[in-house]
């Protein structure tokens, strides 16, 4: 994940200034610049940054926690004792909110984390060792892709003399069950990006000259996988926030006492017409989520693409105008 | 007949729209397409692209105009320009007439009418530019419905049959159904020019036809372009970079640069009386394969100028040896050469140049480097690589996703040759003769090959544990093809170079002191080791592919195709770069190349393979000089000489269809499919070929020479594969294109 | 193509095989529907619950792997998949349900597919205007939302409709009104109830369609083959709809083909919705009721609808680009 920096220019960058050489920036800055330069992209994170605090400070702006009961004010609206209202059982809104929100983003984060990891793991020795090794992990692979995740998650969260269940939090147990299911898609992206990179010349150049095999991994095969590792991040935290939500929604997730966003959306259902702002706050955070999420990741894409420029709409002109010069290209990319 | 197509109307004053007016009526009557005044802007993220700054021709029928210049000259977007392709997006003005009528500013559905009917083009790559979904007659047939929708589907297939077998594609009828995907690389290029003469066009724009082909294969695609516009009577616009391809073909040339054309004239002129310093310097930086004098080729320094900007004074300025301060003061106009009617180029200096002034010596042309080996007897000097029958079979499969084996491939059976010390050592051959096979054995050498490899006098079967293997690796590196691809775009230059030495286990300080002391031997500028490789143009990343290949010192460098990606005036730099190394530093190069007259240039030795054998090998100049094999024979025909004399007057193989599969490879000679000799002997003869494999025999068969084959002596250093050498060549597949009275000076 | 085919199938009857039985090991050792049975009233003793457990062949009190071996030879030698902790036979159950299932998604499933489809064509001709932004801008959105969660919102706007108009307009839940007399009414009613879920599944299904076929075609649009196209005498968008569009589906077919089982598994979400007595909501009704041999038959079939969209995805790429086709 930190493979954008991995090829370190930063020792031969030292070297070159003392040879006088014209400062050139890394290829780090470069992307974070790009990204910068992106409002959408800038939006999505400050959102996503100021949940993530929100997730974490806010609860001590109220003195209510999401399992107190107050008694006096039970199905009630926003109010100024109860920011957001509370529940029918008297449970204050704004507290579940936060903790809803934390929980949500902490599935989020290291199913789209651990998943990444894994794929690339699994989806690099793949390509490293191909025959006999691939077809078998890519046998594996399918499998997992067949079984209906749903229905796994279902059993594993709602069995009922299940040892697992007792001694561990839904959450987490949602969190292993999810991700089991989520990184073959990937592994099977890095596994056929890994397999053409080492077909790339630069690769076969690094080969000729004696590279050993892991070194050219770790310098070559990985920074160029980069890019794409950091865009299935950002891919997997929205599919794992979205899972997490659908999943307690209709009540095989998360089970209660836990709350999460998907849990407090689920329960509001029923009472959606009586107390609206139940259902309505937290699916607005979710919301806010992974829609700054998503802006992020078209951000991303923006500032990694190599061809692209930084801003989104010279390069949305230029795809208009591609394909009809070779030699126009030509000249530009020399 | 003799002005044919005259290039550039008399500068006439007033306003442009009148200038045009005039320019229109000025054309001669007798013109099919008249384009005056071409500008074509492209809006581009970075600003407008002025890709085409004035074209002016007029082209008469049955004419053919060549277009030549380098990517980005603007080539291809004038030819777009007038067929009305380019994307809404690109401005383009000035006018366009064919037959008179105005194609310019036409709406899309207006233009449909010209396009393909009157007006129609082949493109440069035959594999991308048929619809993968459609079998081939109907892309034909598409063609003829478009434009006689009264045609009936008996007609339009037989048409289609007749169009097939026109450009040369056999049993047509029953490849009518077959798919693009069934076809090699010229078959399509066949069917593309089937598509574009279908309704008998007046003008057939031809962009860079050939490039994507092997020589043979251009050799045939260029046949049967000749063919087409004999038949049709069309005038023929041919855009290349390939000064060879026109020198035959072309009436008239039109030399572009910059967006704008910069020399026109009848093809005599420009070939042998060049009056513009990029005209001399183009015809001087491409070696050529019919001369054996060796002179180091004229580079052109710098690149071609960003279009985003408007010249201020002659766009060729900053590379021009010649330019002083009034070429930077304006650009000059395409004006009249004294003495001839239609030659026109746009310099300043144009009258002082001409035939008699020599592109060595305006572009100051590096002396022929001489290389200490050089003066040394070749037994003399010790071997530095040497293969001993090496074989390399592929299992073939069947089917795009149920793969079955039904046979295997030979892609190299049994090579031997060895390379000494400070020679340069060619292997050529079409695509699919196991030329790349044979680097990929020799760069992947390891113990359990089929045959032996021997680096340095270390042989593979000894490579067993890694300090023999490096101890090898050292002795031998490799520039690649592509030098985009070869460089790690997410290293800089230092941390390119840097890989080897590090490898190498050199500390940094002797890293960093090596690193400058290769960019400036490969002719960069040491300050800028901390650029990425896309900061860089296409021949400067070359020369960071050649110095890393140079970083440990080789004895070996192999060259996999190293110009083939590169612009010819950027090309030659190169290639007196790779001859000054090898000079300097006593190097050997292992060179695998499609173009034979660079290998002409560069080699000592050279052999030509074909499907997986040599069949000749020996010193270049005597194998090129005196080719024994038929197929050398052919290959060299087929060589287009950027000489239009030599081009219209010469003898030239055409050798029938494509390189065959490796898989039928039959007993006896592989070549005896495609053989000129073997179609022209009496039958008795043809079963020796048939049945027995001719052997690798050197030039004098005499007793004499044989037993002096095995020690160093007198005997000539060329051996070939042929049972009959010196048969007749069959007459079918001899074409000469005589046209002397047509091209009357 | 058959012995490429009958390959294929080969390995993913293995594969049907490996994922239900480790699905039937997850859901035995998980799944006690004894305990179950001890909250009935009046409370049965814990060998009454045994036996009748061991009569529906459910024994409690065999190992996992003798269970497991019991479940496999009924398949195997009967063809009988087991029976529900009720007493219900699955065989007989699974049938009903598949129908329902069916019946429910295959209008959703064309409608997607054409509408995205034709969106994604419409989008791509009409690349960065107006309508193109609009059009994958829903795309997009869709995409961040959670397919319960939009049904749902698709569910409160007919209950709003209903009350706006004041009058039962849709069904928001459930298959038919039982007891409807057949004819003329009939068909309202079932129109009635197929309505919503309809919409919301198309809804939501035809994001991914349409980001895909425009991302194809804008691909292809400039290709060289269009050129070509262009250049005998088509206009632009001619070339653009005989030759691309043909090309830019090849990809699209493939996923179509293979993300059958997708909207099969948003079924579960629909289903429990719409309350429509499915697949989907049997095996999330099975795993809540503890019931081992339901759960297991329902996810043996999403591996073979799984199974069965891949070797589809195979014949559609097969049957649109000749390029694969082995002669």
């Amino acid at each position: 994940m930190t493979n954008l920096n991995a090829v370190d220019p930063a020792a031969a960058a030292q070297d070159a200034h003392l040879e006088g050489a014209d400062v050139v920036i890394g290829k780090s800055t470069i992307i974070f610049r790009r990204f910068m330069r992106n409002k959408t992209a800038v939006a999505g994170l400050a959102i996503f940054l100021a949940l993530t605090l929100f997730s974490f400070v806010g609860g001590y702006f109220t003195p209510w926690d999401k399992e107190t009961i107050d008694p006096f004010n039970i199905g009630m609206p926003p109010s100024a004792e109860h920011y957001l209202g509370t529940s029918q059982a008297g449970i204050d809104l704004y507290a579940m909110t936060v903790e809803g929100t934390r929980i949500s983003i902490l599935i989020g984060l290291v199913v789209g984390l651990v998943s990444v990891l894994i794929a690339a793991v699994y989806g690099c020795t793949m390509a490293y060792f191909g025959g006999k090794v691939d077809k078998l992990m890519l046998f594996v692979l399918e499998a997992l892709i067949m079984m209906p995740a749903l229905l796994v998650v279902a059993v594993a969260t709602s069995g009922g003399g299940a040892g697992l269940k007792q001694d561990l939090p839904s959450w987490l147990l949602l969190i292993i069950v999810l991700l089991v299911f989520s990184w073959m898609g990937t592994a099977r992206l890095i596994r056929s990006l890994s397999m053409s990179l080492m077909q790339r010349d630069f690769v076969k150049a690094a080969q000729y000259m004696g590279v050993p095999p892991r070194r050219i991994i770790w310098r070559h095969l990985v920074p160029n996988i980069g890019s794409l590792l950091v865009l299935d991040i950002t891919r997997g935290v929205t599919a794992a926030i979205l899972a997490e939500v659908a999943f307690s929604f209709i009540g095989i997730g998360i089970k209660l006492p836990d709350v999460s966003l998907g849990v407090l959306i689920g329960g509001a259902t029923s009472q959606v017409q009586t107390f609206p702002w139940m259902f309505w706050v937290p699916l607005t955070v979710m919301f806010l989520l992974t829609g700054s999420l998503a802006m992020m990741n078209d951000g991303l894409r923006d500032a990694f693409d190599p061809s692209s420029s930084s801003s989104g709409k010279a390069r949305k002109k230029r795809a208009r105008n591609n394909g009809t010069d070779q030699s126009l290209v030509q000249k530009k990319a020399s | 007949m003799s002005s044919e197509t005259t290039a550039g109307p008399a500068e006439s004053a007033g306003l442009p729209a009148e200038r045009l007016h005039v320019a229109g009526l000025a054309a001669p009557s007798d013109a099919v397409l008249s384009v005056r005044d071409l500008h074509v802007r492209f809006t581009s993220e970075n600003g407008m692209v002025h890709a085409v700054r004035g074209v002016d021709f007029d082209l008469m029928a049955g004419k053919t105009l060549g277009i030549v210049g380098e990517s980005g000259s603007g080539k291809s977007v004038t030819s777009l320009a007038i067929m009305g392709l380019l994307p809404a997006a690109a401005e383009v003005s000035g006018s366009v007439r064919l037959n008179g009528r105005e194609l310019l500013g036409l709406s899309d559905k207006a233009m449909c009418g010209y396009r393909g009917n009157e007006l129609a083009m082949v493109f440069q790559d035959p594999l991308s530019s048929l619809t993968p979904v459609y079998t081939v007659g109907t892309q034909i047939i598409e063609a003829l419905t478009i434009h006689n929708p009264g045609m009936s589907r008996q007609a339009k297939e037989a048409r289609a049959v007749e169009l097939l077998a026109m450009v040369g594609i056999p049993s047509p009828k029953d490849r009518l159904r077959a798919f693009p995907h069934e076809f090699s690389g010229g078959m399509r290029q066949r069917v593309m020019i089937a598509i574009a003469i279908a309704n008998n066009p007046r003008v057939l724009i031809a962009d860079e036809p050939t490039t994507a082909l092997d020589v043979t294969i251009q050799a045939q695609v260029l046949e049967v372009l000749h063919t087409a516009q004999e038949e049709t009577g069309a005038a023929v616009v041919m855009i290349t970079h390939d000064l060879g391809v026109v020198a035959g073909m072309a009436d008239d040339i039109m030399v572009m640069y910059a967006g704008r054309p910069v020399e026109t004239g009848g093809v005599d002129d420009i070939y042998y009386n060049p009056r513009m310093p990029y005209t001399m310097g183009l015809l001087g930086a491409v070696p050529r394969v019919d001369v054996a004098e060796k002179t180091s080729l004229v580079p052109i320094e710098g690149m071609p100028p960003n279009l985003l900007h408007q010249p201020t004074g002659c766009s060729f300025a900053p590379r021009c040896p010649l330019a002083s301060d009034p070429c930077r003061a304006g650009e000059p106009p395409l004006s009249a050469v004294p003495g001839s009617a239609r030659h026109r180029a746009a310099c300043i200096k144009s009258e002082s140049l001409g035939a008699d002034v020599d592109a060595q010596d305006v572009f100051a042309a590096p002396p022929v480097p001489v290389s200490r080996f050089d003066a040394m007897p070749r037994e003399e000097r010790s071997a530095v690589l040497e293969l001993k029958d090496i074989r390399k079979h592929f299992p073939l499969t069947k089917g795009a996703l149920l793969k079955r084996r039904i046979g295997t491939v030979k892609a190299v059976d049994g090579i031997s040759f060895d390379i000494r010390e400070g020679e340069c050592f060619s292997i050529v051959g079409e695509s699919g003769s196991g030329k790349t096979t044979t680097l990929l054995e020799i760069m992947e050498f390891h113990k359990d090959q089929d045959g032996e490899v021997v680096i340095g006098g270390l042989s593979n079967k000894q490579a067993a544990d890694a300090r023999t293997k490096s101890a090898m690796r050292r002795e031998l590196q490799m520039v690649f093809q592509d030098p985009t691809g070869a460089l790690d775009p997410r290293f800089t230059v230092y941390e390119v170079l840097a890989e080897p030495l590090q490898n190498a286990g050199m500390d940094r300080q002797a890293i960093k002191k090596r690193i400058m002391e290769l960019m400036r031997l490969v002719g960069l500028q040491p300050d800028h080791v901390n650029r990425f490789p896309n900061q860089f143009s296409g021949g400067q990343r070359q020369r960071i592919g050649i110095a890393r290949a140079l970083a440990v010192n080789p004895k070996l460098v192999v060259l996999d195709e190293p110009v083939s990606a590169l612009d010819v005036s950027v090309q030659a730099g190169v290639i007196n770069l790779l001859d000054r190394l090898r000079a300097e530093l006593g190097l050997s190069y292992l060179l695998v190349a499609h173009d034979l007259s660079v290998v002409r240039h560069i080699s000592n030795r050279v052999a030509v393979m074909y499907l997986g054998k040599i069949v000749e090998i020996g010193e270049v100049d005597r194998v090129f000089g005196n080719p024994r094999h038929p197929y050398t024979r052919a290959l060299l025909s087929a060589i287009p000489v950027p000489d239009p004399q030599v081009e219209r007057t010469r003898e030239r193989i055409i050798l029938k269809g494509d390189l065959p599969s490796p898989l039928d490879a039959p007993k006896g000679c592989n070549f005896a499919t495609r053989c000129p000799v073997f179609a022209a002997l009496p039958p008795a003869k043809q079963e020796k070929c048939l049945s027995l494999e001719p052997p690798l025999e050197p030039v004098t068969p005499s007793e004499a020479a044989r037993t002096l084959e095995a020690a160093p002596g007198p005997s000539p250093d060329q051996r070939f594969a042929c049972f009959f050498p010196d048969g007749q060549l069959d007459e079918d597949m001899l074409v000469v294109h005589d046209t002397a009275d047509h091209h009357a000076p | 193509m058959l012995r490429y085919l009958a390959r294929r199938g080969l390995i993913y009857v293995v594969m049907i095989f490996l994922t239900t039985s480790a699905g039937y090991f997850l859901a035995v050792s998980s799944l006690k529907p004894a305990l179950l049975e001890q909250e009935r009233i009046p409370r049965p003793t814990p060998e009454q619950v045994a036996a009748s457990m061991r009569l529906k062949g459910l024994d409690p009190d065999l190992s996992p792997w003798e269970r497991y071996v019991d479940w496999l030879t009924a398949i195997v030698t009967r063809w009988d998949w087991g029976r529900s902790p009720n007493g219900a036979f699955i065989n007989a159950e699974f049938g009903d349900r598949v129908w329902i299932s069916t019946r429910l998604f295959l209008a959703s499933i064309i409608l997607t597919l054409v509408i995205g489809v034709a969106l994604g064509v419409y989008s791509a001709a009409r690349q960065y205007k107006f309508q193109d932004r609009v059009i994958t801008s829903y795309s997009y959105l869709a995409y961040i939302v959670p397919a319960p969660i939009a049904y749902f919102l698709v569910q409160l706007g007919a209950i709003n409709i209903n009350e706006s108009v004041g009058e039962r307009i849709f069904f928001v839940t459930g298959i038919s009104t039982p007891g409807i007399e057949p004819g003329w009414a009939q068909f309202v009613d079932m129109l009635a109830h197929y309505a919503v879920p309809t919409v919301a599944i198309t809804l939501v299904g035809w994001g991914s369609y349409q980001i895909a076929q425009r991302q194809y075609l804008l691909d292809n649009v400039n290709a060289d083959f269009v050129r070509t196209a262009r250049a005998k005498g088509l206009s632009r968008n001619q070339a653009i709809t005989r030759h691309a569009l043909r090309v830019s589906f090849i990809p699209v077919a493939q996923s179509i083909a293979f993300t059958i089982p997708a909207i099969f598994a948003g079924g579960f979400f629909a289903e429990k919705i719409f309350a429509w007595p499915g697949v989907g909501s049997w095996s999330i009704d099975a795993i809540s009721l503890q019931d081992v041999n339901a759960a297991t038959a329902t996810l043996a079939y999403g591996s073979v609808i799984f199974a069965l969209g891949a070797i589809l995805a195979d014949f559609a790429t097969t049957l649109v680009d000749p390029r694969v086709r082995v002669q």
